[in-house]
């Protein structure tokens, strides 16, 4: 078999040189001699100790590259290149598919979060109950999940729902999926966590608790996604076998603040010292103003603590607004202290029993009677549902961060 | 060389709002079970605001928590105090949950199918561990044998059933010795036929004709005797209706019911009320026990029903 590769080298070369001969005339052939007297120069060189056999293959390869080279015109190296980039881009952009689940609550987020990306694939959730008040639940085609990434987006509104969702929660993670992503925008914590005695019962530990004994997944623990939550020291109620991932809202409202027609007279004020540490990092190029609550005598009043408000439109920014009683205060007293506008943010607008109505829109230049804006998420969709289309409110999207958020 | 006997062991006692009755019914039993507070209050978004009172006081005590999940809403409350119980430096935990519920069906016909008995099993699972060791979980008559694997290794469920009291019951009646035992399909009489040694038994058995699904006598005889269906709970028993039925028509002088869980759904327990109307059809008895309390309260004083309570045995199994 060794006599086989010679004879067909033999044979190509002899094949090419008349071709050449036929095309080219007296002066390119010159041209073509001077090439390939260069080539088998440069092969000797390179070649010195090579055996008979391996030079002989060696130069009918270059001499085959050679031809190509002559053939080939300018633009060909730049279309090559950029065929290359184009493919180590296609992965990027083919980002990570994730399966998206979500619950009733949550269905018009779920669709805006598949919006933002092909990535992201909406399926459904059978939600029924038996006749004694249990769900009765079903994940269609879950077979067809094998070896996906999966995600379920949640909204824990009352005590009931949560005792719904965690079924599914919990079973998700068992059926052979690449990966599990829980969706939480709102951590619910009862707003007071504090264990002032022993005895008091801190029900946000509660329910870090039960997410922190989800399953693991085969392709490790359950990553928990969540927005501003109340308090820092929370992160730490989450055992090992869960990876909380925390975000914030606050992006979304400073690029709101740019377009703002009077986006160079924004300062941001603070209900209190909480809100203060919580926030201060990220909206350090304002003004800041601190507010404080103080007793005289049996009133709770709000105090300016430090800052100037005057001729300023004011943006009060908290976690979470409840029967919304502070804001109203604060604004009372950034308004008697000369502020031209107020407006609030809060990541979660929770609102129990319908107190947003307590807050109007000031229709231009009151400040000490309502509210010029007042943004939140569509974290508690709920609140969403209640206050869509009706002024100051407005809703400023968690969608596009959840979507970054899957492909982590 | 007599043997000492051992002082019992004292118990404090909280429980849901749904079982303060049966909670004290239980501290009747016995001067060792001590009745303790729980304030349960809400915030104004509805989630929990509680307090137990005198936490410092558990120290070293032996706690027990009574609970009733009747409802999803129910369970996230209770959980709340269940996992902080026992983290107050107490003797040991136990939890008495009566009806452990099942919402009827646990099955897993189809991948997709979410059991939530199974997530039920794995909250009680992570209840945290006392000083004084795991949990021990007290659940009766539970709706199916496997169930028990449902509890990992971090909890100590212990199981007890309501028949005892059923027997004891019957042994009261004018014509005991004319009563036979009833099982409305071959799944109770699998969970219930052992304790019924000294008792005839008769088998139903639900069988396909074209569409409909009938109940038909498989196995015994019920001809002029006292029939009491017996079956771990009930839904809207329509099972039960059907089987006195067949029951009567193959001769039985009376036909009457037992259930530990009453559980029945949207007041489906109306149906087995006596009516002057249909007084020949109806039960003689129908016994539940007080394992789910709104119930319980629904039928109280209302003919056939009658409720034997489960604090006796409840006392005793917190003296294990």
């Amino acid at each position: 078999m060794a006599a086989t590769p010679p004879l067909q080298s033999f044979s190509v070369l002899h094949s090419n040189k008349p071709s050449h001969s036929l095309l080219r005339p007296s002066s390119n052939k010159n041209r073509t001699f001077f090439s390939f007297t260069s080539n088998l120069r440069c092969e000797i060189k390179g070649f010195d100790f090579e055996s008979h056999r391996g030079w002989t293959i060696e130069r009918v390869s270059d001499m085959s590259k050679d031809s190509t080279n002559s053939h080939t015109n300018p633009s060909s190296p730049l279309l090559s290149v950029s065929a290359v980039t184009s493919a180590s881009q296609f992965p990027t952009k083919n980002a990570k598919k994730v399966v998206l689940f979500y619950c009733a609550e949550t269905k018009a987020l779920a669709e805006k979060i598949a919006a933002e990306t092909d990535a992201i694939e909406l399926r459904s959730i059978s939600w029924g109950k038996f006749p004694d008040g249990f769900p009765n639940i079903f994940i269609p085609n879950a077979q067809g999940i094998r070896g996906m990434h999966v995600a379920f987006l949640a909204s824990f509104s009352s005590p009931a729902v949560i005792f719904e969702q965690i079924p599914v929660i919990y079973a998700l993670p068992k059926l052979f999926i690449a990966s599990f992503t829980l969706v939480l925008p709102f951590f619910p914590t009862g707003t007071s966590e504090r264990m002032e005695d022993e005895g008091d019962i801190a029900t946000a530990f509660t329910l870090a608790r039960l997410l922190s004994n989800i399953p693991i997944s085969r392709g490790g623990p359950t990553s928990l996604v969540t927005f501003d939550i109340h308090a820092l020291q929370e992160r730490f109620y989450f055992g090992d076998n869960i990876l909380p991932c925390f975000e914030s809202g606050i992006p979304l409202l400073k690029r709101r603040l740019q377009d703002l027609p009077d986006s160079d007279n924004i300062s941001v004020a603070f209900p209190d010292d909480g809100a203060w540490k919580r926030f201060h990092k990220q909206l350090q190029h304002f003004p800041t103003i601190v507010c404080a609550k103080v007793r005289e005598g049996d009133q709770r009043i709000v105090r300016i603590k430090e800052g100037d408000p005057r001729g300023r439109h004011i943006v009060i920014v908290d976690d979470l607004v409840q029967s919304g009683g502070t804001l109203i205060e604060c604004q009372k007293v950034l308004a008697a202290h000369g502020a031209t506008k107020i407006s609030a943010y809060v990541t979660h607008g929770i609102f129990p029993n319908k107190s947003w109505a307590r807050f109007g829109h000031d229709n231009g230049g009151h400040p000490e009677s309502a509210f010029t804006y007042f943004w939140i998420t569509d974290s508690c969709p709920l609140t969403v549902k209640d206050v869509m289309n009706r002024p100051p409110f407005e809703i400023l999207s968690l969608a596009s961060s959840i979507s970054a958020s899957l492909q982590i | 060389m007599a043997m000492v006997k051992s002082p019992n062991k004292q118990v404090n006692l909280f429980y849901s709002l749904d079982c303060e009755d049966l909670a004290h019914n239980v501290a009747l039993q016995s001067p060792n079970i001590i009745l303790q507070n729980i304030k349960w209050r809400s915030f104004a978004d509805g989630f929990p605001n509680i307090y137990i009172n005198n936490a410092e006081e558990l120290r070293g005590q032996h706690v027990a928590f009574l609970a009733s999940f009747s409802s999803p809403a129910h369970v996230f409350e209770q959980l709340s105090v269940i996992y902080a119980l026992p983290r107050l430096f107490v003797a040991s935990f136990t939890l008495v949950l009566p009806f452990f519920p099942t919402g009827s069906f646990e099955r897993m016909e189809e991948e997709g199918d979410v059991a939530t008995a199974f997530t039920l099993a794995r909250m009680l699972s992570n209840i945290p561990i006392s000083r004084g060791g795991p949990t021990s979980l007290v659940i009766y008559d539970i709706h199916a044998l496997q169930e028990r694997f449902y509890f990992g290794d971090e909890v100590l469920p212990l199981f007890e059933t309501g028949i005892p009291l059923l027997k004891q019951r019957l042994s009261q009646l004018p014509d005991a010795d004319n009563v036979v035992i009833a099982f409305p399909d071959d799944g109770a009489w699998k969970r219930f036929h052992k304790q019924f040694d000294h008792f005839s038994l008769v088998v139903c058995t639900k069988v396909r004709e074209g569409d409909k699904r009938i109940v038909r006598l498989k196995e015994g005889n019920v001809s002029g005797h006292h029939v009491v269906i017996v079956d771990d709970l009930v839904q809207s028993g329509g099972t039960l209706i059907e089987c006195q039925k067949v029951l009567a028509a193959n001769g039985a002088a009376k036909v009457s019911a037992y259930v530990t869980h009453g559980v029945f759904p949207n007041q489906s327990w109306e149906r087995f009320t006596h009516k002057k109307d249909t007084l020949e059809n109806a039960f003689a008895y129908f016994w539940i026990t007080d394992s789910c309390p709104l119930t319980v309260k629904a039928i109280a004083n209302k003919a056939p029903f009658e409720v034997l309570s489960l604090a006796g045995s409840i006392a005793n199994a917190l003296q294990i």
